[in-house]
């Protein structure tokens, strides 16, 4: 029966650490995202499928992906709330780090490219089985809208929109 | 046309409640539950097995004829050990049919247990710690009264029951390692019982010594024997933990008890003993 006391021990200190670095990195990343989010903002992502029809625009497909892992608490806690129901919120704030960050990350390969705006942005997510503990990938992709005059080079061929789309 | 993006609102998927405060919320609640669980399972399964009647139990198991120990082995050894417990069942209330048969194992194991089926089985490294037969007597009659309390049958009823709930629940394939946490929870919570039944055993067995022998002299030196083998304390585990974690109640704690029930009912603590037969060593150490 000792053993069932050291079990509970160890769960103990692993909740604690999880709890400690887990919610650290998790402030830290929201105060990253928030401060990215602001200083991309001049880049435009849209839903749409409908492109602007003003000029043409070479279109590149854009994508920014993110893994990202629960710890020990969040993955404990969900097991709980699993009992009783409810929102899963220890995973609600874990997602939500990793759809912005993943747009985030889509921009800044738009930016890189010049793109006055990344259309048609869809999410795909898949649930990476790590033993016992959740983590998540989410990839962010659309079409970056790169206007043809400020030069993207010979090389990379530039598509016009068809206008009558 | 404009195309725009505006910040996104904070707060949308991030929870205002503390995710501690709801830690603690779910892991009492959850506790709670478990233990309200298996209490229940465990009264209720313990009762309805009490109901299966001993001489069905005793012919499922003959049926099934499960290995105890190698008494073919040891016939000498077998057969004082069965002769001890019918003198030993003389005085005690056993109800008509009820009976059990001794076997005896030559493992090392420190250790005596009843079974279901009326069935005991006596390992030779208790056996060799014995010094008279009184202490002999004092663990046979406790085995004996395991068997006359259906406990054997009720444990496996009751046990059967909460595992069979405890793993709906955390089985689960969300609840992780929560779900085992819970399940020590749920042994923490099972063994209770099976203190409550030891006790009631060393009771038993103690009325049975004094029918006897005529005293009960042998019952605390037991677990004096069972002490010194554990060798405890264990220093690193906290007494109050150990005495609640243990299947067995703690053995001081054991021989207060049995200096109470013999005071009260005024058996005398010491009296001539019964020594063990002359061959008992030999029969031990046999192959």
């Amino acid at each position: 029966m000792n053993n069932i006391l050291i079990q509970v021990v160890g769960v103990v200190i692993l909740l604690i650490l999880g709890f400690g670095f887990g919610r650290l990195a998790e402030k830290r990343h929201f105060k990253r995202i928030i401060k990215r989010e602001a200083a991309s903002q001049h880049l435009p992502v849209v839903a749409t499928r409908y492109p602007p029809v003003d000029q043409p625009y070479s279109q590149i497909l854009v994508t920014g992906n993110v893994v990202i892992a629960s710890d020990y608490f969040k993955g404990f806690l969900a097991g709980l709330i699993n009992i009783f129901g409810g929102r899963v919120t220890p995973f609600e704030s874990m997602l939500e780090r990793a759809r912005r960050e993943s747009v985030l990350r889509m921009k800044d390969e738009a930016m890189k490219l010049n793109a006055a705006y990344v259309f048609n942005i869809k999410f795909d997510t898949t649930r990476i089985a790590t033993g016992r503990l959740a983590a998540m990938e989410v990839l962010a992709y659309g079409t970056a809208l790169v206007p043809i005059q400020q030069g993207i080079k010979d090389t990379q061929q530039p598509v016009l929109v068809n206008a009558t789309v | 046309m404009e195309y725009q993006n505006n910040l996104p609102p904070e707060g949308i998927n991030t929870s205002s409640v503390h995710p501690l405060k709801q830690f603690f919320q779910m892991a009492v609640a959850a506790i709670v539950l478990v233990v309200i669980l298996v209490v229940l399972l465990q009264f209720s399964g313990a009762l309805l097995a009490k109901r299966i009647p001993f001489t069905f139990e005793r012919a499922v198991i003959e049926q099934m004829k499960p290995p105890f120990g190698d008494s073919e082995a040891h016939p000498e050894m077998t057969a004082y050990l069965n002769e001890l417990a019918q003198r030993l069942m003389l005085n005690m209330p056993m109800p008509e049919g009820m009976d059990v048969t001794v076997h005896y194992d030559s493992e090392k194991t420190f250790n005596a247990f009843a079974t279901v089926g009326g069935n005991l089985l006596f390992y030779k490294g208790l056996l060799n710690r014995m010094q008279d037969e009184n202490t002999l007597a004092m663990v046979m009659a406790h085995e004996i009264s395991h068997v006359l309390h259906r406990d054997p049958i009720a444990s496996m009823g009751g046990g059967v029951a909460s595992t069979v709930a405890l793993l709906g629940l955390t089985g689960n394939a969300g609840t992780g390692t929560a779900g085992n946490v819970l399940k020590s929870a749920g042994m923490l919570t099972n063994v209770q019982f099976t203190r409550s039944m030891e006790l009631a055993a060393d009771k038993q067995a103690l009325a049975a010594l004094y029918g006897t022998y005529g005293h009960v002299a042998g019952a605390t030196e037991l677990f004096e024997i069972f002490a010194s083998w554990r060798d405890e304390p264990s220093g690193l585990i906290p007494k109050w933990y150990e005495r609640f974690s243990s299947t067995h109640p703690l053995d001081q704690d054991r021989i207060d008890q049995t200096r109470l029930i013999a005071d009260s009912h005024q058996w005398p603590n010491s009296g001539e003993k019964t020594p063990l037969p002359a061959e008992f060593g030999r029969w031990l150490l046999k192959k």
